[in-house]
């Protein structure tokens, strides 16, 4: 059938039109900010600018593999390659209406990159990969529309407290207080890495967006935002799925053109 | 008459077709002579490691970890009589002249791989019966040999059977076999499952296709002992195993193939793609949003075609990273985006990814655990999907290019390395495709 096309989410309402477009490849998201290689490279803190990767494991070329036919068929990343360590970012997002909620990262992160290894949990998404990998996927989320200064934060630890109010600046609490709000730029400026070790020199990310414009944005559902329960469709097929995994448990030889 | 319709076609690890029109019943566990031979061998197989017992002795480190019996020492050279002690050992086990056993001498004399002969299980009811009867026999074969007196036998003993009985297993023992004692297992029928995939990765020598067959080989024998694959689930697990496991009709080599640099999100596509021009799936209603809702008539089939996405999905992301820690997410999101993508559920109908939460905690040093050469199916929080996760778990340990501290080779230690040396365990994919080609015509 060769009209079939890729449609990758359902939903009527423009949080689940916002999820269907991010998680499909060909979007490119918005540049709306950039941050220099060497700040990416400080604000994740596995390794200084300049030093070398460390390595895991020896080159693959140098060590060999084993004869895999596997192997032959996928390319390994160039962080693979060289033997890179494995390293992480983790983001946090608001529940206001942040561009991307924690599940969002790994359909969109899975769908886009390459060897990546993502987890989603209450208060935090990590993205673990080669580090080299690491770094240049880390650059795409923080340069784009996907990150708003305010609503989504870099945070390797002690990461809860999204969900508490914003500050009066619109910020999310950090406990570990990595990021501060520029009353004279505007700007919102990383001045400890992901981690919490102070930064010699501060990261500026930019200006946060205004409120309206996250709304168009996000793929968050709110009730003073777009609520759940408005989107039927996306709901209807929540639960076709839970009830065909309910009566495919049952007997799977009787579901049949449901 | 075969039972169920479907037929397939058998190629091995390396995309090449072995057979076609084959019926789906040759491949299964109660049918096909080499899944049959690949269970008794796991039986009939123990691992003696001679190097290890002789260090033990010389030191008087027997039991276990920080167990050293002080002034105790044996100093007896093992490795270099291996081949003597071999045929000791050979006649002591052995029930009748020309039974079917067998002591290879591997390693240089550092490690036996110990065929215990069929009618010793014929005889019994357990599976513990190879080695038992090894343990018993290299005692008394040592004893023997080296005039060990009265009041070092125990010493010999305790080297050889570890700390059983002050523990159920032979904790620190230097006779094992790839099963767990039957105490270890988490229900009736989960012996197969009780296997870690270290050992799987190693035994195939890292071939990821084969690694992949080996554990669905288990996992998927072991669900028709639980009681799993009887009645409306056994085509499911038949269908499972074939397209997960045994790549039938190509389909987990060609996924890769197209999607080699590709991600996770790509296999998914390819999957739906593949399943909607089978005619597996089709469309059934057109949303306002404009997507459409699929549906199958053969629930159990689609079910397959997913794994064998999900197979493929692990090998593309896991082979590019040539690191094992991201099965779990890829079990979790694979499934997430396949049920997004169709409105069919995922594999296993959601069990998967439940099993993918569970493990990713488990190898994410969230809750403890470890990385994941130490999973298998039987463990609290990797059961739940009997058969369709495992394989996967196989599969990443396979293609891992050293990027964890326990390794395979350090966790499996001489058990892969001795059990590789049998062809039908170190190269299930063909060996199965071949025997189900020569039943084909007798279903």
């Amino acid at each position: 059938m060769s009209e079939w096309k890729p449609q990758f989410y359902p939903g009527q309402s423009s949080i689940a039109a916002n999820r269907r477009k991010y998680i499909d490849p060909s979007f490119r998201p918005r540049k709306i900010r950039s941050v220099s290689d060497e700040d990416i490279v400080k604000l994740l803190g596995h390794r200084a600018p300049g030093e070398a990767y460390r390595s895991v494991h020896p080159p693959l070329e140098e060590m060999g593999e084993p004869d895999c036919p596997i192997r032959k068929l996928v390319t390994p990343t160039p962080g693979a390659k060289a033997g890179d360590r494995i390293r992480y970012i983790q983001f946090t997002d608001s529940v206001y209406f942040s561009p991307l909620v924690p599940y969002m990262r790994a359909w969109v992160g899975h769908s886009r990159y390459r060897g990546v290894d993502i987890g989603v949990l209450s208060g935090r998404s990590p993205l673990e990969a080669r580090e080299r990998d690491v770094e240049i996927i880390a650059k795409e989320f923080i340069e784009t529309e996907w990150f708003d200064a305010a609503r989504t934060a870099v945070r390797g630890a002690t990461v809860h407290g999204h969900s508490l109010r914003l500050d009066e600046n619109g910020l999310m609490f950090d406990a570990l207080r990595r990021y501060v709000y520029d009353k004279e730029t505007g700007e919102v400026v990383y001045v400890k890495d992901q981690v919490g070790v102070p930064l010699d020199k501060p990261i500026s990310v930019g200006k946060p967006l205004p409120e309206e414009e996250l709304k168009k944005v996000t793929t968050t559902f709110r009730v003073d935002g777009v609520p759940f329960r408005e989107d039927k469709e996306l709901i209807e097929f929540v639960q076709r799925v839970h009830e065909l995994r309910t009566r495919a448990g049952f007997n799977p030889e009787k579901v049949k053109g449901i | 008459m075969p039972r169920y319709p479907d037929k397939i076609d058998l190629y091995d690890d390396r995309g090449n077709l072995v057979d076609t029109n084959v019926p789906l019943e040759a491949i299964s566990p109660l049918l096909n002579p080499a899944i049959k031979q690949m269970v008794q061998l796991i039986k009939r197989c123990v691992v003696v490691d001679l190097e290890g017992l002789e260090k033990a002795l010389a030191t008087g480190a027997v039991g276990g970890a920080r167990c050293i019996v002080a002034g105790r020492s044996l100093k007896l050279d093992l490795v270099a009589n291996a081949e003597a002690i071999a045929d000791k050992l050979a006649e002591c086990i052995r029930v009748k002249p020309d039974d079917d056993t067998e002591v290879k001498v591997i390693r240089g004399g550092k490690t036996l791989l110990v065929y215990v002969p069929s009618t010793r299980f014929e005889a019994g009811v357990e599976y513990t019966t190879g080695c038992t009867t090894v343990a018993a026999g290299l005692c008394y074969t040592i004893i023997e040999m080296f005039n060990v007196d009265l009041f070092d036998a125990d010493l010999i003993h305790t080297a050889v059977w570890g700390r059983h009985p002050q523990t159920v297993d032979m904790l620190g023992g230097f006779v094992k076999m790839l099963l767990a004692m039957p105490q270890a297992n988490e229900g009736p029928g989960y012996a197969l499952r009780n296997v870690p995939v270290a050992h799987l990765a190693i035994i195939t020598r890292k071939n990821a296709m084969n690694a992949a067959a080996l554990a669905s080989i288990l996992e998927h024998t072991a669900a028709f002992e639980m009681g799993d694959a009887i009645g409306p689930f056994e085509r499911l697990h038949l269908l499972g195993l074939a397209y997960q496991g045994l790549n039938a009709n190509n389909m987990v080599y060609d996924l890769v193939k197209e999607n080699g640099n590709g991600t996770l999100g790509d296999v998914v596509r390819s999957t739906v793609r593949r399943a909607v021009e089978d005619g597996v799936i089709r469309p059934l209603k057109k949303l306002s949003s404009g997507y459409t809702v699929y549906t199958t008539d053969d629930l159990p089939l689609w079910n397959a075609y997913a794994a064998a996405g999900l197979m493929a999905g692990t090998m593309v992301v896991c082979g590019a990273a040539r690191a094992m820690q991201h099965i779990p997410s890829v079990m979790i999101y694979f499934n997430d985006l396949i049920e997004r993508e169709t409105g069919l559920p995922g594999v296993d109908f959601g069990r998967v990814a439940g099993t993918g939460v569970e493990m990713s905690f488990f190898s994410h040093s969230i809750y403890g655990g470890g990385n994941p050469v130490v999973f298998h199916g039987n463990h609290i929080v990797t059961r739940h999907s009997k058969g369709f996760v495992i394989p996967c778990a196989a599969a990443a340990v396979a293609l891992d290019a050293g990027t964890v501290g326990f390794t395979p080779e350090r966790v499996s230690g001489v058990v892969g390395e001795a059990l590789g040396e049998v062809p039908l365990l170190r190269e299930p994919l063909k060996h199965v495709a071949q025997a189900a080609s020569q039943i084909k015509g007798e279903i």
